[in-house]
């Protein structure tokens, strides 16, 4: 009976906190998203309008285009929303408190963000329409372009940090942010987490108005609320994982280490989706050469530069 | 804009369709109502919004649209009050109803949300009227390649109904994967046998058609038939006369170049930039105030009254042609811009003066670079130009209103102008915000006129110059490069 127990809460109670967090945390980034877009007097609209929405999707019927590919279609959003669940798991939240913390954390991590690109080119293969087919191809051609900088930005705190544990990577901030030292690896992080959400201004997959809303265009109803979820979800971990690579994760003074690396969070999402509003959408193509001609290039200069730093920091053989 | 947070504010998805005089009010809406979101999609919406006019050949489309919207959905018809609706309102018996009033955009939107607000939450699926179903034209594709590695071709259709053009416009790009290889215009969709409709009409009722040939600057139309009136009549228009008509004329291109500047900017998806033109169009609506609106112009006759403008009115476009300019500036510095716009759809002048295009899109050529991004600071340069023409040229600054007395001594009727036009042929043209606008009236002395020929249509002529002008581009620039021409469809078709 108390082995029973002990499963469960070793297993099940982290797993079912990790869900109820992105929920809560999906519903907080689109409030976020509509308070930057409105300005703070708009705040009441700004924290309801996400729960109509919500209501509003649920209660609509989800359609399912002709000819579709049944199982592709309906498995998508279930694939985005695993792939967030999974990430989620290795984010600790406090001094050694977190679903679990493997030594290969932060690899597990870029492993298992891969997935999202199936879920997108599956939801644009199977509704069987040109524009759908155009956004899959679309979204496939960033993966490579993304994975690259995203995991080479990383690499800068485990190097740092001399472990790919995630716990471990927090706990070597407690003196100085790694940000504050590899600003050039946070601005690279931050743009690359745009790009594998597929967020605006490299939305383009999703939301070109010329593929009528791309990879999700014959998505509605509760189906279409789960991607959404997924993706609002994800996007946040990606946020989550910003904080604790570059800028001390759940440490703080006074408060507990969820509130910081919650506020610490939303802080963050708020100020790089205001500074996305100055830009337009960009073509497909621009998201391409910006990946691969600035972003590739900054990422490997950024590595040398932090090998540098790290001996003029730590000290020789740290 | 007028919002205010502790207003109920409705909180709708919702899917603009524009027949041609709801392009002003659907560009402003996002920014009027911020519980209200655009999407470009069927599926994604729970409220379908139908501008007018409509006409048969749009129908079908228009149903199959709202057959794609999810249960539980509801439509919002807007109806120009001077055209026929009727098509519309049988396409979706029983639809909610708003009414859009020429040239008072401001007072529409509020209207809109007012009625969107009304229609509560959506609980079952739209009621559709009879409508022949949609059947999508065959396309003749050219043959496949035969060297290496060739891919299969795609027609890929943009429009007829989408949100970057005023009216409806099909464009079927032959595509190589992205790239396009060819492009075919299918126009039409709005055509409404303007010219066949006024020669079978009293001279009277003609100029109320005339206005509507661009149901977005009815002014232009108006003034370009009432000038081909005068010209018949043997009649000159007195100086003051001819600077108020200017001046409305300039008014009404400064208010249809900010508001395809918000629209432009929502396309490109740049949401900070849309709301600063949103703001100005806004204000720039606010300011024209009921000058520009249907009544203003039906007092607009022959050798008869003129617009009254509201006093005060000359500082406030001063200081809006200044913060005009100041967007014109800052969208110059902007390279995050830049990139989506610099280098794509560029003119050449042998094709502008082939097909002798005029207006803010010839200006921009005149300047050197005429790519998408020329066409737009050309707009905004001509919107503060036109914002102050429409003050410092028209009146002494200090009066603020048209001193009306002359005009009422050169009058040789009552108010209401004179009708009566003899045997002849003349023309009338208007500097409209796409280009000039020039008709041709024949009259054989009678009620009314014999012949109708509009001479000048400028969204009819730069839609001669898409099926190049897209010719190798990539998909994803081409709506931007169909937008940056600023066509309006009503006019094209006639």
């Amino acid at each position: 009976m108390s082995n029973a127990f002990s499963a469960l809460a070793s297993a099940w109670l982290p797993a079912l906190a990790t869900l109820t967090a992105l929920l809560v945390g999906a519903y907080m980034l689109a409030a976020l998203e509509r308070l930057v877009a409105l300005g703070p007097r708009a705040w009441r609209l700004a924290l309801l309008a996400p729960l109509a929405e919500g209501v509003a999707l649920l209660r609509q019927r989800a359609t399912r285009p002709a000819k579709a590919d049944g199982l592709l279609f309906r498995t998508a959003p279930l694939i985005a929303l695993v792939v967030a669940g999974l990430t989620a798991l290795v984010l600790p939240v406090g001094p050694g408190v977190g679903a679990f913390d493997p030594s290969i954390g932060l690899f597990y991590f870029i492993v298992l963000f891969s997935p999202l690109i199936i879920a997108v080119m599956n939801a644009g293969w199977s509704q069987n329409a040109n524009v759908g087919v155009f956004a899959a191809f679309r979204a496939a051609a960033s993966l490579i372009s993304y994975e690259v900088p995203l995991g080479f930005a990383m690499i800068g705190a485990p190097m740092a940090a001399q472990s790919l544990a995630i716990g471990r990577i927090v706990s070597a901030q407690s003196g100085l942010w790694f940000a504050v030292w590899q600003p050039l690896g946070l601005v690279i992080y931050l743009v690359s987490a745009f790009i594998v959400c597929f967020r605006h201004p490299f939305d383009g997959p999703l939301a070109g108005s010329e593929l009528e809303g791309g990879a999700l265009s014959e998505y509605s109803g509760a189906r279409r609320l789960l991607f959404k979820i997924a993706l609002n979800a994800i996007f946040l971990v990606l946020l989550a994982m910003g904080v604790e690579l570059f800028f001390g994760g759940w440490q703080g003074p006074w408060l507990p280490g969820p509130v910081w690396l919650v506020g610490k969070t939303l802080l963050l999402a708020a100020l790089v989706l205001g500074l996305s509003r100055f830009a337009p959408r960009l073509r497909h193509d621009q998201v391409l050469t910006l990946c691969w001609k600035a972003l590739v290039p900054a990422v490997l200069f950024n590595i040398v530069l932090v090998s540098v730093l790290i001996e003029l920091i730590y000290g020789v053989g740290a | 804009m007028p919002t205010s947070p502790s207003m109920r504010q409705p909180l709708r998805q919702y899917l603009a369709v524009d027949g041609g005089a709801g392009a002003h009010v659907i560009a402003l809406l996002p920014t009027a109502a911020p519980g209200l979101r655009a999407v470009a999609t069927p599926r994604h919406a729970d409220l379908l919004i139908v501008a007018g006019p409509i006409s048969a050949r749009l129908a079908p489309s228009i149903a199959q649209l709202a057959r794609a919207l999810p249960v539980p959905a509801q439509a919002l018809l807007l109806l120009p009050e001077v055209s026929d609706s009727e098509a519309l309102q049988q396409l979706f018996p029983g639809a909610l109803t708003s009414t859009l009033r020429s040239g008072d955009a401001g007072g529409d939107i509020l209207r809109v949300v007012e009625a969107i607000r009304g229609l509560g939450a959506p609980t079952k699926a739209l009621t559709l009227g009879d409508a022949h179903d949609y059947e999508p034209p065959l396309i003749p594709m050219p043959g496949a390649n035969e060297h290496e590695m060739a891919t299969e071709l795609i027609a890929f259709s943009l429009g007829p109904l989408q949100p970057f053009t005023a009216g409806p416009l099909r464009l079927w790009l032959i595509c190589d994967g992205e790239q396009v290889l060819e492009c075919r215009v299918d126009a039409g969709y709005a055509a409404r046998d303007l010219a066949g409709r006024m020669a079978a009409t009293d001279w009277r009722a003609a100029a109320d058609l005339a206005a509507q040939l661009d149901p977005l600057a009815p002014v232009a139309g108006h003034m370009a038939y009432v000038r081909a009136v005068e010209a018949l009549q043997g009649w000159r228009a007195p100086t003051q006369v001819e600077r108020a008509r200017e001046a409305a004329l300039a008014l009404e291109r400064a208010l249809n170049h900010l508001h395809w500047v918000t629209r432009f900017f929502r396309l490109l998806a740049a949401p900070r930039l849309a709301e600063q033109a949103a703001d100005l169009a806004w204000r720039a609506s606010a300011l024209a105030g009921g000058t520009l609106s249907a009544a203003a112009l039906a007092a607009t006759t022959p050798q008869g009254d003129v617009w009254a403008q509201p006093p005060h009115a000359a500082e406030a476009r001063q200081s809006l042609a200044a913060q005009v300019e100041r967007l014109a500036r800052w969208v110059r510095r902007d390279r995050l811009l830049g990139l989506r716009t610099h280098g794509i759809g560029a003119l050449p002048p042998a094709w502008i003066t082939e097909v002798a295009l005029d207006s803010p899109t010839a200006a921009a050529s005149a300047a050197g670079a005429n790519d998408c991004h020329a066409r737009l600071l050309a707009r905004l340069t001509q919107a503060a130009a036109d914002l102050r023409q429409s003050v410092g040229d028209a009146m002494p600054p200090q009066s603020g209103i048209i001193q009306r007395e002359p005009v009422r001594a050169a009058q040789s009727e009552a108010r209401g102008g004179r009708w009566e036009v003899p045997a002849g042929v003349a023309g009338g043209e208007a500097l409209g915000p796409r280009g000039r606008l020039a008709v041709r009236l024949t009259s054989a002395g009678g009620a009314g006129p014999t012949r109708v020929a509009w001479t000048s249509r400028p969204s009819a002529r730069a839609l001669a110059l898409l099926p190049r002008l897209l010719e190798g581009q990539v998909v994803a620039d081409a709506e931007i490069i169909v937008a940056s021409l600023d066509l309006s469809m009503a006019e094209a078709d006639g």
